[in-house]
């Protein structure tokens, strides 16, 4: 089997292996789905996908999740320009449908969260009602209805959720099912409901496909990869047309979508051996494997091996659209790589962050920023004139590739030995190395685009059309530093590791994002003693965003790190590191031969100080990838006489 | 007007007459939906208009688009405001009220993860809590800045509005600008005092020159920051004057603190004593003539009549005392303090919601937050229906004070003495006593709507049936349950409920671990108890923060602080998985060891079980409807009972 092999359901042809699956986007308009879900959706079905799979709407009113999550009472329009937006690309589309039950939230209906027994959600603690007889049915008949409304919309189909967040899951399950009656003794049996339910209610050739936990991680009560190929089998027995294979629980809030520390492909095995369990049950339904597979080559290898039917590659086609396209056109090295960085596409977060990605700030933007690739040649300077980058790292180079792309020439100055700038610093840190992907990629593109490059050049004056990305300094430190001691900026023992000392280190983490504990997982894993220190109640709090924060925290006890938390730096001596506690006042002395400084760093503002050309990235503000790239972009549109 | 001497003065403010002294100050609501204000903005003003607020100022318009650090932010650069901003002037006039907007660019206390635009910012200080390195303003990007100040002050005088506030104190450039913390500029905006309220000053200039004569002005001023190198009480003084002497400002407001690094000094809650900020208009007072605006939880009239009175300042703000009864002012006026529904400075659904980018409410207060969708005229039921209550806590008070608003015939029956379920203990540990107010503020109400209270009254189905009622309101509450590993009869186990009602007395001395499930005050207050007596306290919770919750209703800093000075042991990140009778065995789950923990006592803080036994006795009978609200549903925090409790009610 190929990627781009044809596959047939219920008489509906998919063109591609590739499927887009339900990722939270925030970008619903209230309770429906918006004209920006539209243009998100027909961007990745015009670059191949075979399947999308639209956000999960809740399918009865006890259930609202997060602010813009779908009601699928309120989508019945909107699902049908969706329909209409991506029937010509010939993907399928299908409707997620889901009740996230007691792992919902009662911020925004002020209502008590229903579930089969009074277990507190983890991270939100609170204790759901037990749902009655009539609230069950009443959600069998959602699923049956917003299956109907979806599909009379001109959807192919629909998705049900029994993934990791869902009421259906939380009935299979003996970690969330203590009842004592029917429900409790046949945990399948609210499933089986659903699906029969959703089955009859949809015309006979519409899509019943199923997002089904098959690993629950929690194996003394849990659903157990033993037990899922049974259940499977049983669910796929009622008519089920697709499956697709997930894992995690109430107890595992990191488990779906990880970030880079999980290796790629994580749910292959569990795929694999739940798609035999089918087939020895005389079963055909075909099986979606999904977990951090961004690579074409790993996505091919799962095909063929028979792992699955189909691959999910979500994220992959957030970095790169045209995914499938970029295949059949035998461009696969062209692919823009997602780096499962996770910083800008995992939105459940309260300030209803909308979607995008780092490597592709149009994600999430398709009907506010124009296709990047896609200027004229035309602008302010004739077209002949050369364009100068200042600075090779991401935000140069991005707006070098654009620039190039729309036909212009273009002149990268770098002062270093190397392309790239601090991101291929960052990615020397443990766990971290995925993320010089985006340098490598800008890099190749801008070779293949004819960029000419000069790298060991320090620019000394501004002359002609510049964008100026001269990236950061190193940041200043609040703190009284004695003689003799010694001071690393994080970049600086990252780039040259040798530089730290022989001895016990301190790393003072102001930030609580990624850069902290990976340079405390790096020098703990080169076998040095290492202490981190934060001023917050727990070291890199930023990180819930990713879905890192607990996985960091064991990273973090794995390897031996000693966390000082709540704690401010007032001193640093050749041999420690005195820091005071932010409730109590006590100072305490950390024994360290260096403090590795993770603040925030300064813009280079050394050259074009009186900011009259185009910057962007670190040099503006340092901030992330995402910042560099859309500011590269936006630099180039300037040069190009657009806007971004 | 009998005890109030200076409260319902009146007072004037530049071209503004105001007719008492109790501001209805700027405060953040989360209304605005795509930038631009709404219908529920309009509704929500007007109501305390209406309640008799002698001045309302809104919430703060954004002047520019680099500006937007929280998602419902006004966007009042955008001229497709002035229409929203005619609904708010109009309905708040519609009852005599001056009405002022507040103006505002936040600085680098923002984020660009709405705006994907660079922070602006003096300097490239990153603010502490969205940590984000600012772009430092160049002299072109300055003067863009003044230009959107005066931009929005001209949409607000289109829009109606009687006066502009510039707010530049606690999330504001102009006080970052000010503030040598967040100033290390070296060009004419940086280094002394005069240069770095330079910004403050050409923006004034801007504004009046926007707005004219015949609207105020005022200046709202941070006077201490509580930062380390921050702007405190002298310069915030020595700016007033300087604000005093452009001739162009009406009056100053102030406020202490820094919305993002101290803001728990901003919005106290109920642990910082009233009054607390005064220090700052009694000083500036003392410097200007220009009228003085104090703030910090007046929560009572005849505490903002006192500061009055003494000369601290010459109007008060007062916002949560109005969140919690927008008929606060009219009624103390009125000199009906027992009906005023006093605020309990519990900060849960106002402040409390802000950080969560969810609307503004009131724990006690359903109507807050849904001023445009509350239908004031309460129509007379179709029959007068018997109502009957079992269980005074909030949620049964809160269903018969809205079943009694509706015409009903409610009586509401408990077992115990007293009403108020476990807000009642809750109160009773020191510094939780304000929660209480809830209690008294409920029973108020319900015997104004003309509901009973039976207490010592036990009530099983029989007692029920035997009422004859015609909707029957299961308020029961939850269960005290243990964990499998706590023995029902260990007598070195108690609840935090037990701990309070006096019934599980660990002993001074004693080494004391609470188990902490819950997250929220039921543990760290009653940890504070035991400390206070002499207890060796470890609070332990398999979560990553102990008291994750407290940070929401901004009682983090403090609880951490007096822990701190308690000695009370904080462990986070613990599960409990066995008991020996001397030792709790401790699997720490970050790591997966396991630990031994010798205790002489054990405090639990875990979920209740619903207690639903009457429900499930009551449920099939078909003589009357059977409701359940609060915990008897689902275990959960006071707001969600009177939420339960006024659905239900109304709704009969």
């Amino acid at each position: 089997m190929h990627l781009l092999d044809p596959l047939t359901i219920r008489g509906r042809i998919v063109p591609s292996r590739v499927m887009f699956g339900p990722i939270e986007t925030n970008l619903g308009d209230r309770r429906t789905f918006s004209s920006r879900h539209v243009a998100f959706y027909e961007r990745r079905a015009r670059g191949g996908s075979g399947i999308v799979v639209t956000e999960i709407a809740s399918v009865h009113d006890s259930d609202w999740p997060y602010e813009r999550a779908p009601l699928s009472t309120e989508c019945g329009s909107s699902w049908g320009v969706i329909a209409g937006a991506i029937r010509p690309t010939g993907a399928l589309v299908l409707a997620g449908l889901g009740h996230a039950g007691g792992q919902g939230t009662s911020h925004w209906n002020q209502r008590e969260l229903w579930a089969p027994s009074p277990v507190p959600e983890v991270a939100s603690r609170e204790v759901p009602k037990v749902m009655e007889t009539q609230d069950i049915v009443a959600v069998v008949d959602g699923f049956a209805t917003a299956a109907a409304v979806a599909t009379e919309a001109g959807l192919d189909g629909v998705e049900i959720n029994a993934g990791q967040f869902s009421l259906i899951r939380q009935f299979i399950s003996g970690l969330t099912n203590m009842r004592g009656d029917e429900y409790g003794q046949d945990r399948l049996r609210f499933a089986r409901e659903v699906i029969r339910a959703v089955r009859n209610k949809m015309h006979p050739d519409a899509i019943l496909a199923l997002r089904l936990s098959c690993d629950e991680m929690a194996p003394w009560a849990g659903v157990t990869p033993e037990m899922a190929g049974p259940i499977a089998a049983e669910l796929c027995g009622l008519g089920v047309d697709l499956l697709t294979v997930v894992r995690g629980s109430i107890y595992t809030g990191w488990a779906t979508q990880p970030d880079m520390h999980v290796e790629p492909g994580f749910n292959l095995a569990l795929a694999r051996s739940v798609r035999v369990v089918l087939r020895d049950s005389g079963l055909a339904t075909p099986v979606v494997a999904q977990g951090s597979i961004v690579d074409v080559g790993q996505a091919e290898w799962a095909l063929g091996d028979g792992v699955a039917d189909v691959i999910e590659m979500t994220r992959a086609q957030l970095a790169d659209a045209d995914l499938v396209t970029k295949v059949r056109r035998d461009q696969s090295a062209r692919i823009r790589p997602c780096l499962l960085c996770n910083q800008t596409c995992k939105v459940r977060d309260n300030r209803n962050p909308i979607i995008t990605c780092v490597v592709d700030p149009r994600t999430g933007f398709e009907t506010v920023d124009p296709e990047a690739d896609a200027f004229a040649p035309i602008g302010t300077a004739a077209p002949g004139t050369a364009v100068t980058v200042i600075g090779g790292g991401v935000a140069g180079l991005e707006a070098a590739r654009v620039l190039a792309t729309a036909g212009r020439s273009v002149r990268i100055v770098e002062r270093s030995e190397r392309l790239g700038g601090v991101i291929r610093v960052a990615a020397a840190a443990s766990g971290r190395e995925r993320l010089s992907l985006v340098a490598d990629w800008l890099e190749a593109e801008c070779r293949t685009l004819g960029v000419e490059i000069a790298l060991n050049l320090e620019a000394s004056s501004v002359v002609g059309p510049t964008i100026i990305a001269t990236g950061a300094t190193h940041g200043t430190l609040p703190f009284s530093v004695n003689e003799h001691a010694r001071i690393l900026h994080a970049s600086e023992a990252l780039a040259d590791p040798s530089r730290v000392p022989d001895g016990p280190v301190a790393i003072w983490d102001p930030i609580g994002g990624p850069i902290g504990v990976a340079m405390a997982e790096t020098l703990s894993a080169a076998g040095r003693s290492t202490t981190l220190i934060t001023p917050d109640l727990l070291v890199g709090e930023k990180l819930a965003l990713t879905g890192d924060l607990a996985p960091s925290q064991n990273r973090l006890h794995a390897l031996g790190v000693t966390l000082h938390k709540r704690a401010l730096v007032r001193n640093v001596s050749a041999t420690t590191v005195t820091v005071e506690d932010r409730f109590g006042g006590v100072t305490s002395t950390i024994e360290a031969v260096a403090l590795i400084a993770c603040g925030q760093r300064l813009a280079d503002t050394s050259i074009d100080p009186d900011e009259r050309h185009p910057q962007a990235g670190d040099r503006v503000a340092p901030r992330t990838t995402l910042e560099a790239i859309l500011e590269g972009r936006r630099a180039a549109a300037a040069i190009l006489g657009g806007r971004i | 007007m009998g005890r109030y001497r200076y409260l319902f003065s009146p007072l004037r403010l530049g071209p503004v007459t105001v007719r008492n002294r109790l501001v209805f100050s700027a405060h953040l609501t989360n209304y605005a939906e795509a930038g631009l204000p709404t219908e529920q903005h309009a509704a929500y003003y007007a109501a305390r208009a209406a309640g008799g607020a002698g001045l309302i100022i809104t919430e703060e318009h954004s002047t520019h688009p680099t500006d937007w650090p929280y998602e419902k932010l006004i966007h009042g650069f955008h001229r497709e405001v002035i229409p929203g901003y005619k609904r708010i002037t109009e309905a708040v006039h519609r009852h005599d009220v001056p009405v002022f907007a507040q103006i505002n660019h936040n600085g680098g206390q923002a984020s660009s993860m709405y705006s994907r635009l660079p922070v602006w910012a003096p300097s490239p200080v990153a603010d502490p809590l969205f940590r984000e390195v600012p772009k430092a303003v160049n002299v072109r990007e300055i003067a863009e800045i003044v230009s959107g100040y005066g931009l929005v002050a001209g949409h607000c005088a289109e829009g109606g509005f009687d006066g502009i506030e510039l707010q530049c104190s606690h999330s504001s450039i102009v006080r970052g600008f000010l503030s040598g913390a967040t100033n290390v500029r070296t060009d004419h905006y940086g280094g002394s005092l005069e240069n770095r309220a330079r910004l403050l000053l050409e923006i004034v200039d801007v504004v009046r020159e926007a707005i004219g004569p015949t609207r105020a002005l005022g200046v709202r001023l941070c006077g201490d920051e509580l930062i380390e190198g921050g702007t405190t009480i002298d310069e915030a003084v020595e700016v007033a004057r300087l604000v005093e002497a452009t001739g162009k400002v009406d009056y100053i407001n102030t406020s202490i603190g820094v919305a993002t690094a101290t803001l728990f000094m901003i919005e106290a809650s109920m642990h910082i004593p009233p009054g607390y900020a005064l220090f700052i208009p009694n000083a500036i007072r003392k410097a200007v003539r220009l009228p003085v605006v104090g703030v910090g939880r007046f929560k009572d009239s005849l505490q903002a009549e006192r500061a009055l009175a003494e000369g601290q300042c010459d109007l008060v703000g007062a916002v949560r005392a109005q969140i919690a009864d927008p008929d606060f002012v009219r009624k103390a006026q009125a000199g009906e303090h027992d009906d005023t529904r006093l605020c309990l400075s519990c900060n849960q659904e106002c402040v409390g919601r802000m950080g969560l980018n969810r609307w503004l409410g009131c724990i006690e207060n359903p109507s807050t937050g849904r001023e445009a969708l509350t239908v004031k005229r309460v129509a007379e039921p179709k029959r007068r229906k018997r109502v009957l209550v079992v269980g005074a806590g909030p949620a049964g008070l809160q269903s018969a004070i809205s079943a009694a608003k509706h015409g009903h015939d409610v009586t509401v029956y408990d077992r115990e003495s007293q009403a108020g379920g476990m807000v009642r203990w809750a109160a009773t540990i020191p510094n939780r006593a304000e929660f209480g107010d809830l209690v008294r503020n409920q029973l108020n109400e319900l015997g104004r709507a003309g509901g009973r209270v039976v207490l010592g009254q036990s009530v099983d189905a029989t007692f029920v049936r035997s009422q004859n009622p015609d909707v029957v309101v299961l308020a029961t509450g939850a269960a005290v349950q243990r964990p499998y590993w706590a023995p029902s009869d260990d007598p070195r186990i108690g609840d935090v409920l037990d701990v309070i009602r006096g019934e599980f007395r660990p002993p001074s001395g004693a080494r004391v671990v609470i188990v902490d499930e819950l997250g929220f005050h039921q543990s760290t207050s009653v940890a504070e108890l035991l400390a206070d007596r002499g207890c060796a306290v470890e609070l332990l919770t398999p979560g990553m923060v102990v008291g994750q919750d407290l940070g929401i209703t901004l009682d983090m800093e403090g609880f951490c602080i007096r822990a701190a000075s308690k000695g009370i042991t904080l462990t986070p990140d613990s599960v409990v998985m066995g008991w020996d009778g001397s030792a709790l065995s401790v699997l720490h789950h970050v790591s997966g060891h396991m630990l031994s923990l010798a205790a002489d006592c054990i405090v639990l803080a875990v979920p209740g079980r619903a207690d639903d036994e009457l429900y499930l006795e009551l449920v099939g009978d078909t003589a009357f409807e059977v409701h359940r609200v609060g915990d008897c549903l689902a275990p959960r925090r006071a707001h969600a009972a009177v939420i339960d409790g006024e659905r239900v009610g109304s709704a009969l």
